[in-house]
């Protein structure tokens, strides 16, 4: 992405791109200068005030500069510029942009020169939805001469951006959500947001509830932000992690203690997936039973399916049965 | 919409300035190397913000930015001397990114400063809400390593879907997690081809004592399946409530029904794959159509069951 401007004008004779740089110019001209203009304005500036004002807008028709407007607003949203619509006086008969100073601008996090090469290469080799992230946001850091080489790991978090985007700005800001999880409209507060084993998972609590819940984010269908910033406060020394259970069948309403026996041709590959606690008894040929606690029998029956027959429900006797009716196909 | 490349430039200038006025003195090359820019287009950049600035537009309002003497000037621009907040997708990928690496225990301190410091300033009062955690399964780092210093693997590998057990000398040229589950990548010697291996699926791995020399480029880090000729396929029906199949399978969506459904395609290099989504998908699901993966169903369920008919 970066240099694509010289690149497209090397690969090209320079007459030909010329009008694009030209009107590419005139756009960034006109953004600094509108730009400039809001952030040294001190008050809400009616767009009339802007057409009149900023340089780039002035040879305009009525139709031509409101097309013009909204595409330029458009892009400082893009680029993550806040533009607020606040009344111009008392009466609120008028209303004018501004762009707030403190929400315009990056605090400072103090990077080094070391730690942002650092964080370029982890985003260099960590997709989410499969997109890799551009430079954009090191840039805004500050930047980085480093070129990082090698690439000791890459991963991609799945799920679509930006609706992870959404749920992450809903976090941060403290935004109430909404969706349909389980056939059930939820209005959640969410506290936060956890990769783990391959999916995201958001933590929160459903209004009027104090209880913790977890929700799969690709299992929340219709997501979105409703009303306004600040509406809830995270629960004192809130960790996200510690809502999320290390196996998913871990999460639910349920409360019950399987016991499993494991066949020895899948007994390896069965113990790389239950955690070190996990109270186990072996038999002579290699094959294992376990204790495991179930909160979720749906996940937990879906997970002793991918063994076909090389695991089977011992206990409890209603398990057993649920498991058995699933894999009839009579529930 | 603007083009992205006007955003692009956009951004870039935005960035830039600040970083210029804070540190008064940065050469040319300094920032080209920072802001990956090439000589031309930085002079490009300056000399389009000397033509911007403040109504009224005339020397005393307009910005001042030129190269003198390798030296890159700018001045009466105090408005753009901090740098644009970071979006929402910008801050959580940056943020996710740099977890992911730190949970694998791959990060140098540098790393998890980072993390920490940008954590402070993008969500002060909740450094414990955004949490990624890749933890690795056993194997993953002797791979890596193996991959890294060009030692062939000798690996014991169950099939996922026929579980059949084969021994092969992989040649690994990377190591990635997609969706939770660990692979690795390279040339098998058995299969004389390119194969992607679920890490969790290998029992054993040692080193051969064989080396390689590390393929220039490496694919990136995700597990296109292609259907092959000998594929089965299958239609199958989704409820609702089953629709996230189609984000871990590879299905075509057939079409979209009125309950909210989805009817898909299926193809899967075995008709196991298929019968145990089936089988744990339950009411959600409904095979169409596909005599094989219909076999395999009665023949998995029989296999079950046959530990419960007492």
């Amino acid at each position: 992405m970066i240099g694509s401007s010289a690149l497209l004008a090397k690969s090209f004779p320079w007459r030909l791109g010329a009008s694009t740089l030209r009107a590419m110019h005139n756009v960034v001209e006109r953004i600094l200068n509108l730009l400039a203009f809001l952030l040294t304005a001190g008050r809400p500036v009616t767009a009339d005030e802007i057409r009149m004002t900023v340089s780039g807008y002035d040879q305009n028709s009525d139709a031509a500069w409101r097309r013009m407007f909204e595409r330029d607003k458009d892009l400082l949203r893009q680029l993550g510029i806040p533009l607020e619509l606040h009344p111009t006086d008392a009466w609120e008969v008028e209303h004018g942009y501004v762009v707030p100073a403190d929400a315009y601008a990056l605090p400072d996090p103090g990077l080094t020169d070391e730690e942002r090469a650092a964080l370029w290469l982890a985003a260099k080799v960590v997709h989410i939805g499969g997109q890799a992230s551009g430079p954009e946001a090191l840039f805004k850091l500050g930047g980085s001469s480093l070129t990082v080489a090698g690439e000791p790991l890459a991963a991609n978090l799945g799920h679509e951006r930006d609706e992870l985007a959404d749920a992450f700005t809903a976090v941060v800001e403290r935004h109430l959500v909404q969706f349909s999880y389980r056939d059930k409209l939820r209005r959640v507060a969410p506290y936060g947001l956890v990769h783990r084993r391959g999916h995201w998972y958001m933590v929160g609590a459903e209004h009027e509830d104090e209880q913790i819940k977890v929700y799969r984010m690709d299992r929340a269908d219709g997501f979105e932000i409703i009303g306004t910033a600040n509406a809830f406060e995270r629960p004192e020394g809130f960790r996200a992690s510690d809502a999320i259970p290390s196996a998913p069948w871990e999460a639910g309403g349920d409360d019950m203690v399987a016991r499993v026996a494991f066949s020895s041709e899948i007994a390896w590959w069965a113990r790389r997936q239950l955690t070190r606690d996990t109270a186990i008894v072996e038999f002579d040929d290699g094959g294992f039973e376990a204790e495991l606690r179930v909160a979720n029998p749906e996940a937990f029956i879906g997970w002793i399916i991918s063994f076909e027959d090389g695991a089977e429900v011992i206990d409890p006797p209603e398990l057993r049965e649920r498991f058995v009716a699933r894999v009839r196909g009579v529930a | 919409m603007s083009s992205p490349r006007t955003a692009q430039r956009l951004n870039r200038i935005l960035a830039m300035l600040p970083w210029v006025i804070a540190n008064p003195g940065a050469t040319v090359g300094e920032v080209c190397a920072r802001f990956g820019y090439e000589r031309r287009e930085l002079a490009g950049d300056l000399d389009l913000v000397f033509v911007c600035g403040l109504p009224g537009y005339g020397p005393g309002d307009l910005m001042v930015a030129y190269i003198d003497d390798e030296q890159v000037v700018v001045e009466m621009a105090d408005y753009f001397a901090q740098p644009v907040r970071l979006t929402a997708p910008e801050a959580l990928t940056l943020l996710a990114s740099g977890m992911a690496v730190q949970s694998s225990g791959q990060a140098p301190p540098a790393l998890e400063r980072a993390v920490a410091k940008l954590q402070q300033v993008v969500i002060p009062d909740g450094t414990e809400a955004l949490v990624v955690d890749l933890s690795e399964p056993v194997l993953v780092g002797e791979l890596r390593r193996a991959a890294s210093d060009g030692i062939v693997m000798r690996v014991t590998y169950t099939g996922l879907a026929s579980g059949e057990t084969t021994e092969r000398d992989i040649e690994a040229w990377s190591v990635f997690s997609t969706l939770g589950n660990w692979y690795v990548r390279g040339h098998c010697r058995r299969a004389d081809g390119e194969r992607v291996f679920r890490i969790d699926r290998i029992r054993a791995a040692d080193a051969t004592g064989a080396r390689f020399d590390p393929p220039a480029e490496v694919p990136p880090p995700v597990v296109r399946y292609m259907p092959g000729e000998e594929d089965v396929r299958a239609v199958i029906k989704l409820s609702a409530r089953a629709r996230w199949v189609a984000d871990y399978y590879p299905v075509d969506v057939v079409e979209e029904t009125a309950d909210g459904g989805t009817v898909v395609r299926f193809s899967a290099g075995d008709p196991a794959v298929a019968a145990r989504l089936l089988l744990r998908l339950g009411p959600d699901a409904e095979l169409v159509a596909g005599a094989e993966v219909e076999a395999a169903l009665i023949d998995l369920r029989g296999r079950i069951l046959g530990h419960y008919a007492g």
